[in-house]
């Protein structure tokens, strides 16, 4: 079904890369809680030399609002605030983004041009993005196919925004002006998973450079999603990997349901879908709806949009979760208002059949007509109902050309329209640079290893299994790692899956994965070295640490963890076969395995499980030979 | 040949070959591949070593000769045809502002395809781009000349003088003046004392911010100086800018005690020693000082200056040659900025009597900034005194470098131009100083 509907996938990864400064100034790159200053702006749309305004500027600037800046002296300057030019680019973050370009095969710019990319929903106190293409084509192999490379672009992240209300949006500068790379990928044909392992191939490959930065929100996808017979439609923002496959899913079956709406519309003969509204509180002042009693009672006004031909359309849900009428909803919110019903879902709502009759009849419907009920403040329903009435005009076509966001669900809601291509210009306040030969010659000499290679190296080196490999590449400790494995003497197997299972495993038991670093995990494991605590007793030895915020040295004491004797091991196996003659003498070397369970609820943590087991074959030799103690074999 | 401007050395003959122009779409194939894009031209400084191209996706690329076999040209580029839009709403019983243009770029187009930006010079487009002012008054914008704003002389601020003068008997309420904003003190200064008594108010606006960003800070200050230009009920020469950080307030500066105290913010204008004139908000006008002349009554423009005035910073070890060369340099009087309450060093001193012995005259200010001049303190006042120099009060060193200009300008001389000099002709010289 895929294959037919034309499924295209075009995925950016916006990385931020490992540079001490900002792109464009001083400023180190760290999150701000608390912001002494803050100053507000508004953004207007600039126009070209055709006397054409982006469409997506425009839409902004609609709204109205102005944004709101919060700043601290820790993390932004007057660059950030707008109210400086920019210094000269990092030259730290441009070889960084370089040497990506090189492990990409991507043939480098001789002179980066950083350019002006306007944006002008406030994310950007200027009203655009500094950005430069440093690279070109390229490509990478993924499962033994290649992936093409379209271009490797350094640029400064946006402002990270704190919240919105009808009047603002606010945000922290913090992170405007982070150095990030983005790579642009060919569209891959197929199966939404395919994406996210391209994802996962290709940010592998970013930290192979060691000039990334890790940890939660410094790698971001947007993706390009079409079908065949649609626009392309820019879905931004997915921040989790294992969400990629799931938003690409949920675009496929809502761009499918809007080219199916288009078809529907063509069998009906209906080629325009043509709009009218009008003020319909005086009508449903006394409706029990939800949606228009609180709009009402608030002062505020319902209006009415009857849309030709698109009756049943609205509601119409040919796979879960995705309806045209869902789409207009998010055009309203998206302008900060939440109040819009439609005729296929009235009577759910709360509206009567006569009320529903009476606007039929106000707005001079027929049953191929649909009604659309705006509701709220009547400033903001006077903005919005045209551009829902544009919206559903935009029905016969399919897909429109939209920027939509990732949710944290896997879904995507409407943002804005596409932006157009007529936003870009040069940064003149940044001079051209030129990227030299020698330069060039030295990040080529710098590459890295492939990733898959320096996994395999893992894998052969340390007898790792290929997935406790990845794990440990993944997590980014391979160099602690290894020097753990050459210095403890412990099974790298052991050191491995301490490093890279156990946070996650302590993080599903309530212990959350930050409190148990890197720190932690290597005293736990030099205890285990010395014979100071048995393996066994790891996971509740580092919970005990995290918990009453002790050293794990301390969590071993209070546990009353600390290793014993092999005699006090070997009395205990032998009060246990004592207490047990009975299970011994029935079920002979078959009382192994619940004899060992009882020792171990004893010794648990305090000794080595093998221990135990040596001990506990060897009491059972005696038990059953009446060799003794001096019995040799320890199984 | 095309249009192939910036570009020289290989870059230039590769293109050439090629019969390329800007705007073109042309193909370079390289050591690597085939690069497409639209040739857009290179700044004066570039080298000639690299081609610069736009890509589809709007961004900029420079490619090297070395790698480069061959340029072909694609498509021949069209120039962008500008549509104009419609015309401002007739606006019947709206004040008439007259809009200056002195070659700030404060509402300007973007060419995506070059990168190229253009101002707006007609009604039509300063509408298109502020269409905030059509509803405050019936606007005509005048493009009088195209100058950086550190290339404006005497003679710039005369012929804006007298273009703002011959309004009056236009009949337009006001007029705004947009200027670049590194002299716009300066300027500001000349046409207070030139118009001394205008019965409109005259406004310099100019931002920090070039117009072609959406975040600049022009639209704003131009609607408040187009407001208060047509609707303010006083008269006189004042600077318009951002009061702050934010898009909220606009500051009202005296033209004569107004100074640039910031490179780059958008609040880079203070007023010294005086409050704001005015303050313009969210609400229109929010606050106007006490004192300001109201509209009305006859006056007589005086747009003369002389140039041959010179303005010294004096500073320890100036050697007092600076003064003997400006001398013969042919400057008729020197402003010179002293320390603290107007000192320079002995050497300097004495060379400032000759000055003032030989016909030249020397007047005193403060590197301070804030305060006021007071040669009676201690004895090295009092030498400059019994030489000669003249102390102005509280006057800006700037404003009193284009005051003696315009003084001289005047045809005053010797004692008539000191005391013209010492005289308050434009707010220049308060009588009071008070705290802050």
């Amino acid at each position: 079904m895929r294959d037919k509907e034309g499924l295209l996938v075009g995925l950016e990864i916006h990385q931020q890369l490992a540079i001490p400064t900002k792109l464009f100034c001083a400023c180190p790159p760290v999150k701000t809680d608390e912001f002494p200053y803050h100053f507000e702006r508004r953004l207007r749309p600039s126009q070209s030399e055709t006397g054409r305004l982006d469409p997506a500027a425009v839409f902004e600037y609609a709204k109205g609002r102005s944004n709101r800046y919060y700043w601290s002296p820790e993390s932004a300057c007057l660059v950030e605030a707008d109210e400086e030019p920019p210094h000269p680019m990092s030259g730290a973050g441009l070889e960084a983004a370089l040497l990506v370009g090189t492990v990409l095969g991507s043939q480098l710019v001789d002179e980066v041009h950083v350019m002006r990319k306007i944006v002008i929903d406030g994310s950007n106190t200027g009203g655009f993005q500094r950005t430069a293409v440093v690279g070109l084509g390229g490509s990478f192999e993924v499962n033994g196919g290649r992936v093409g490379v379209q271009s490797v672009t350094l640029e400064e992240d946006a402002a990270r925004i704190l919240g919105e209300d009808s009047e603002s949006r606010h945000f922290a500068l913090d992170r405007l002006g982070v150095a990030l790379v983005e790579v642009s990928l060919d569209p891959v044909r197929g199966a939404p998973e395919h994406v996210g392992e391209v994802a996962l191939h290709l940010g592998r490959l970013l930290r192979s450079t060691g000039r990334v930065a890790r940890g939660l929100g410094t790698i971001r996808q947007d993706l390009n999603v079409s079908l065949a017979g649609g626009k392309v439609v820019e879905v931004k923002g997915v921040q989790k990997l294992n969400l990629l496959p799931r938003v690409v899913e949920y675009e496929r079956k809502r761009q499918s349901m809007l080219i199916g709406v288009a078809e529907k519309l063509r069998e009906k003969g209906i080629r325009k879908v043509s709009c009218r509204h009008r003020d319909v509180t005086s009508l449903l002042g006394a409706s029990s709806s939800g949606v228009v009693r609180r709009a009402v009672s608030e002062g505020g006004v319902v209006h009415c949009i009857a849309a030709d031909g698109l009756a049943g359309l609205l509601g119409w849900e040919p796979e879960p979760g995705v309806r045209l009428g869902k789409e207009l909803a998010e055009v309203a919110r998206a302008n900060s208002l939440g109040g819009v019903i439609h005729s296929d879902e009235f009577e759910r709502q709360g509206l009567t059949g006569a009320e529903a009759a009476a606007l039929a009849g106000a707005m001079g419907a027929d049953h191929e007509c649909a009604l659309i009920l705006v509701a709220g403040r009547s400033e903001a329903v006077s903005r919005v109902v045209p551009l829902v009435e544009a919206r559903a005009a935009e029905a016969p076509s399919g897909v429109p050309p939209e920027t939509r966001a990732a949710t944290d669900s896997g879904e995507t809601r409407y943002m804005r329209p596409r932006p157009g291509s007529q936003r870009m210009y040069p940064e003149t306040d940044i001079q051209d640079i030129e990227v030299g030969d020698e330069v060039r010659r030295r990040l080529e000499r710098e590459a890295p290893l492939p990733w898959t290679e320096s996994v395999e190296r893992l894998q052969r080196a340390f007898t790792l299994s290929r997935d406790l490999a990845l794990k440990v590449y993944d997590s980014e400790t391979t160099g602690e790692f290894e020097a753990l494995a050459a210095r403890l003497g412990l099974e790298p197997s052991f050191i491995a899956s301490v490093l890279v299972d156990l946070p996650a495993r302590l993080e599903r038991e309530g212990v959350p994965e930050s409190a148990v670093g890197l720190g932690p995990l290597t005293a736990s494991l030099e205890a285990v070295a010395a014979g100071k605590v048995a393996k066994e007793a790891l996971p509740e030895v580092l919970k005990a640490s995290a918990e009453k915020g002790v050293t794990v040295d301390q969590a071993i004491r209070s546990l009353g963890l600390g290793v014993v004797t092999e005699e006090y091991v070997s009395r205990v196996v032998r009060e246990v076969v004592g207490r047990q003659t009975k299970l011994v003498a029935e079920r002979g070397e078959d009382a192994f395995s619940p004899l060992m369970g009882e020792a171990m609820k004893e010794l648990r943590g305090k000794a080595d499980g093998s221990m135990v087991a040596r001990l506990l074959r060897r009491e059972l030799g005696l038990a059953r030979s009446g060799e003794g103690s001096t019995g040799q074999n320890g199984g | 040949m095309g249009d192939l401007s910036g570009y020289k050395g290989g870059a230039l003959r590769l293109l050439r070959d090629a019969g390329a122009s800007i705007g073109d779409v042309i193909e370079i194939r390289t050591d690597f591949g085939t690069v497409t894009g639209t040739l857009v031209p290179r700044y004066l400084y570039g080298d000639g070593e690299h081609v610069v191209l736009k890509l589809k996706s709007g961004y900029n690329v420079g490619l090297g000769l070395s790698g480069l076999a061959k340029a072909k040209v694609l498509s021949k580029g069209e120039k962008p045809s500008f549509s104009p839009p419609a015309s401002p709403r007739a606006a019947k019983g709206l004040p008439r502002v007259l809009i200056l243009g002195t070659g700030g770029t404060i509402a300007s187009r973007v060419d995506y395809r070059t990168g190229a930006v253009s101002p707006a010079v007609t009604a039509a487009e300063l509408d298109s781009l502020v269409p905030e002012l059509s509803e405050i008054a019936k606007v005509q914008p005048e493009l009088l000349f195209e100058v950086f704003s550190e290339n404006m002389t005497p003679q710039h601020w005369t012929r804006l003088a007298k273009r703002a003068a011959k309004a009056v008997g236009e009949k337009f309420d006001g007029v705004v003046i947009t200027h670049g904003t590194d002299t716009l003190g300066y300027s500001a200064a000349a046409l207070s004392f030139a118009l001394a008594g205008i019965p409109i108010p005259v406004i310099l606006v100019g931002s920090q911010r070039s117009s072609d960003r959406p975040s600049s800070d022009a639209p704003l200050n131009l609607v408040a100086a187009v407001t208060v230009a047509a609707e303010g009920s006083f008269s006189g020469v004042y600077v318009a800018m951002h009061l702050g950080e934010s898009d909220d307030k606009v500051a009202f500066h005296g033209g004569t005690r107004v100074r640039k105290n910031h490179t780059s913010r958008r609040d880079a204008f203070s007023s010294i020693g005086v409050p704001l004139a005015a303050v313009f908000g969210r609400s229109g006008l929010e606050h106007v000082a006490e004192g300001l002349p109201a509209r009305g009554g006859s006056f007589k423009p005086r747009p003369k200056f002389d140039g041959r005035v010179a303005l010294l910073k004096f500073y320890p070890s100036m050697p007092g040659g600076l003064v003997r060369a400006a001398r013969r340099s042919g400057v008729k009087a020197i402003v010179i900025e002293g320390t603290g309450l107007g000192h320079v060093s002995r050497e300097v001193s004495s060379e400032l009597g000759r000055f003032v012995k030989a016909g030249g005259l020397a007047f005193m200010t403060s590197q301070c900034i804030n305060g006021r001049v007071d040669l009676s303190v201690y004895d090295t006042g009092r030498d400059l005194l019994h030489v000669g120099v003249q102390p102005l009060e509280d006057m800006l060193s700037e404003t009193a470098l284009v005051k003696a200009m315009w003084v001289l300008g005047t045809g005053a001389s010797g004692s008539k131009a000191r005391e013209l000099m010492a005289s308050n002709v434009a707010g220049e010289i308060t009588a009071r100083t008070f705290p802050g």
